[in-house]
């Protein structure tokens, strides 16, 4: 349902700016999707297995700063830059997962205090918005393959390929079990404590992947940049249809509800919405998606 | 009492065999266990409990709720690790750590409260944790489906489709399958925890029963009823206070003989009290006509003060929905109820609760429908007069416990229970507490379904004392139960529902479990139970 109403906003978007089929203007609109995208798909992870991530916020603002203050040129320095990225978001999963997962803390108690202290070390980094992102990572990472595919579509299409083949293991399937009924399955068998663990510190790996995204996108370093980034990850995971009780849902979709949101921001820009508007669509759309799909789903039983 | 124990001494004297012995020697000990004990901060859950399982035979557990049963069931299965004590098993010391080490050794569960997850198939709960692999090492949902399949064909049970996502299954195949699964994981002692609960007939549990003990695996055997203990178990073990209070052969036991292992004292039978018809005579509590939707159609039927009305069936034939319809949860497609002779919009509980004297529900599952696990058992009774405890608008624990009390009073629930959170209570104190907040509700028509599901004997007579003191009172109950002794024992009239109809009505003496058997299995009605 998410994909329909995304091809609806984009013919809407196509409509009011014929110009938007051109290349240039699809790799803009994914650069600009793909840190939110990234985002979600994180969420979507630690969602689905019952439980809220807010370090997601923290981590994308952490690796920022880290770009920034400390560029390192060329396709090499970009190599070792989104693995330090990878790393800081890995580093924040398995702290998550340690108290969530083995000390039993409450997800958004937890989450909330790393989240806080990466806010923290950011502002220890950098003082102020500021530095410079690489040359290399600012134009690669946001230009087109051959001219014609969008290197940060590329980048969210292989964390949706690399989820895909996840889903299919037993990892995969323990994260929705866990995410529906923790005690039968763990009475099943599995063991739900390395699972809840592993997928916090998967989802820290992906909103490593996010930061990273959004250096190449900003080009500068900001100690607050993974803010906006926190409450709309969740609205995109509720759009694509994710149930927040955990259990159900899927990445593809959440990353959809991310394009959908950054999409509608481009519609009401370029229909002349003053954007100081936007959060007003972005939650009334978010409202008419949750509303709509608990209709359509209710019609789908129905049959 | 002592002649009991020595019957227990003689079965308890096994020898211990390797694991690689056959099951042809019927006395072979699978499972012994000696001196357990677990306690839980200053509460003593098991204080000595010894048993022994033999290879190839069903091994029946006794005992109230809180005994001790499901301490045991949980150290057997490695989710609770035993202060002091030992197991053997097969020759070798038993000691899992959880879950996981336990199947490993070939000891699997079918837990009372079920372990399937809701949003996976049937396939890949049976396969659980590990499914199969295919070419690339990926899960493959074909071998996962034929692997199902093939599993689920072996128990007689094809007419499950294995992709079918459990959740939306009926609570008996769901049943089905958390002992199916049990089964197969089964290879040296199966545990089957209340196996019958939703169970309406035992005769496919009991073929899968006698398929594993052929091979040599030990079953042992909860249940709180007595009639099935003994149609398929050979010998139990009674457990009182954490104790085990005796092994006996159930050939050589008597039913109060048991009774009094498990509660220390002899059950006075009351004699059973019919409503005369006369009494019931008069204005209805509750009428329905023509009732129908969610796979019932035309439900008739009137309910008088003072009456016990029961509700017979096997499992799924639109007694859920009934109950659902008339407590307001559900939407009637058609009909009408009336309440004291008015007509009644049942748009939901909280209405239902409101109009004329009040229609109050029990609902089917305790675990997601009935309590507020983190509450304490005081505010879970309390909770439908919530205001009328409260002091200008501030609730007080110690008003709370004061507004319990009567209602709980009536269900003989212990009073120094209630400041307890409901969740830490045994099933048994749970559902006395439910049936305590339908009574604190002042309701005059009770909707009962299945009040005695999972309880014990003492529990279960509280319940009925309340029940048929509530009626003597004036109040009109309708009931469910899955038991169709209880029913015999309570009812003053009884409804058999058959495919979502009202196939027949039994009244007073022509209650019997016979007629009440062959009526559940939709045989036509015959001229002596129409009268």
């Amino acid at each position: 349902m998410i994909v329909g109403i995304y091809v609806v906003l984009y013919a809407l978007y196509v409509y009011q700016q014929p110009r938007a089929l051109s290349a240039s203007a699809i790799a803009a609109l994914f650069n600009n999707s793909a840190p939110l995208a990234l985002a979600a798909a994180g969420q979507a992870l630690v969602v689905i297995s019952r439980g809220f991530d807010l370090s997601v916020a923290g981590v994308i603002s952490l690796c920022n700063v880290t770009l920034a203050v400390y560029p390192m040129a060329g396709p090499g320095g970009a190599l070792i830059s989104v693995l330090i990225c990878m790393a800081i978001g890995l580093l924040v999963g398995a702290v998550n997962g340690l108290l969530v997962a083995v000390l039993r803390m409450q997800s958004i108690a937890a989450t909330l205090a790393t989240m806080i202290i990466c806010q923290g070390i950011a502002l220890v980094i950098l003082k102020a918005p500021g530095g410079t992102v690489a040359d290399w990572i600012a134009d690669e990472m946001t230009g087109r393959l051959w001219n014609a595919i969008p290197v940060s579509g590329l980048v969210v299409a292989i964390v949706v390929a690399v989820w895909l083949l996840i889903r299919r293991t037993n990892f995969g399937m323990a994260i929705y079990a866990i995410g529906a009924d923790e005690q039968s399955a763990s009475l099943s068998g599995m063991d739900t404590t390395r699972v809840r663990f592993l997928t916090y510190a998967l989802a820290g790996v992906v909103y490593g992947l996010a930061g990273f995204m959004l250096s190449a996108q900003t080009a500068t370093g900001n100690p607050t940049a993974g803010t906006p980034l926190l409450m709309l990850s969740f609205a995109a995971v509720a759009l694509g249809g994710t149930s927040l009780a955990g259990g159900r849902g899927g990445l593809f979709a959440s990353v959809m509800g991310a394009a959908v949101l950054m999409l509608l921001q481009k519609v009401l820009f370029s229909s002349g919405v003053s954007s100081f508007y936007t959060g007003v669509f972005q939650g009334a759309a978010l409202i008419l998606a949750v509303v709509l799909s608990g209709v359509l789903s209710r019609i789908g039983e129905a049959k | 009492m002592d002649d009991l124990r020595r019957v227990g001494e003689t079965t308890l004297i096994a020898t211990v065999h390797d694991a690689a012995s056959t099951a042809a020697d019927q006395r072979i000990a699978a499972l012994s266990a000696t001196g357990l004990r677990k306690a839980y901060g200053a509460t003593v859950a098991l204080a000595q409990a010894d048993i022994t399982l033999n290879a190839g035979t069903v091994h029946a557990l006794l005992g109230e709720n809180g005994a001790g049963k499901s301490t045991l069931v949980r150290i057997l299965t490695g989710a609770a690790v035993p202060d002091a004590g030992e197991i053997v098993l097969h020759g070798q010391r038993y000691a899992p750590r959880n879950l996981i080490q336990a199947r490993a050794q070939g000891v699997a569960t079918a837990f009372q409260e079920l372990s399937l997850v809701p949003n996976l198939s049937v396939a890949q709960n049976l396969l659980l944790p590990t499914l199969p692999r295919g070419p690339i090492g990926l899960v493959s949902s074909r071998r996962a489906r034929e692997a199902g399949a093939a599993i689920l064909a072996r128990h007689g049970m094809e007419r499950i489709d294995p992709t079918a996502e459990v959740g939306l299954l009926p609570l008996a195949e769901r049943q089905r399958i958390e002992i199916v699964r049990a089964i197969e994981n089964a290879g040296r002692v199966l545990i089957l925890d209340e196996p019958t609960a939703s169970l309406a007939e035992t005769e496919w549990l009991f073929e899968r029963i006698r398929m594993v003990t052929a091979k040599g695996v030990a079953v042992l055997y909860i249940s709180h009823r007595l009639a099935e203990v003994r149609e398929i178990c050979g010998e139990a073990t009674v457990l009182r206070n954490g104790n085990s209070i005796a092994s006996v052969s159930l050939e050589e036991a008597t039913d109060e003989d048991i009774f009094e292992m498990m509660v220390g004292r002899r059950l006075d039978r009351t004699s059973r009290h019919r409503t005369s018809l006369a009494q019931t005579a008069g204005p209805t509590r509750l009428s329905v006509k023509g009732l129908g939707g969610h796979g019932l159609s035309d439900i008739s039927f009137d309910l008088r003060p003072g009456e016990v009305l029961g509700l017979a069936a096997l499992e799924g034939q639109g007694q859920r929905a009934l109950f659902r319809m008339l407590a307001g949860i559900e939407k009637a497609e058609r009909g009408e109820t009336a309440i004291d002779g008015m007509a009644a919009n049942l748009s939901s509980p909280r209405r239902a609760l409101r109009i004329g004297s009040g229609v109050a529900y029990l609902p089917e599952e305790r675990k997601t429908e009935g309590v507020l696990a983190g509450l304490s058992a005081a505010t879970n009774v309390v909770l439908p007069i919530m205001s009328a405890a409260a002091f200008a608008a501030v609730i007080t624990p110690q008003a709370e416990l004061s507004a319990a009390r009567p209602a709980s009073g009536k269900v003989e629930m212990n009073a120094r229970y209630l400041s307890f959170a409901i969740g830490d209570l045994s099933g048994g104190n749970q559902q006395k507490a439910l049936v305590a907040r339908t009574l604190a509700t002042a309701a005059k028509t009770l909707l009962l379904h299945d009040p005695t599901r999972g309880v014990d004997v003492g529990t279960k007579q509280s319940i009925y004392a309340a029940i048929r003191s509530f009626a003597a009172e004036g109040g009109a109950v309708l009931f469910y139960s899955s038991e169709l002794a209880e029913i015999v024992q309570l009812a003053d009239r009884c409804l058999v529902l058959y495919g979502g109809r009202i196939s027949q009505t039994f009244e007073g003496e022509a209650i019997a479990e016979q007629a009440l058997v062959a009526a559940i299995l939709g045989h036509a009605p015959s001229a002596r139970a129409r009268a």
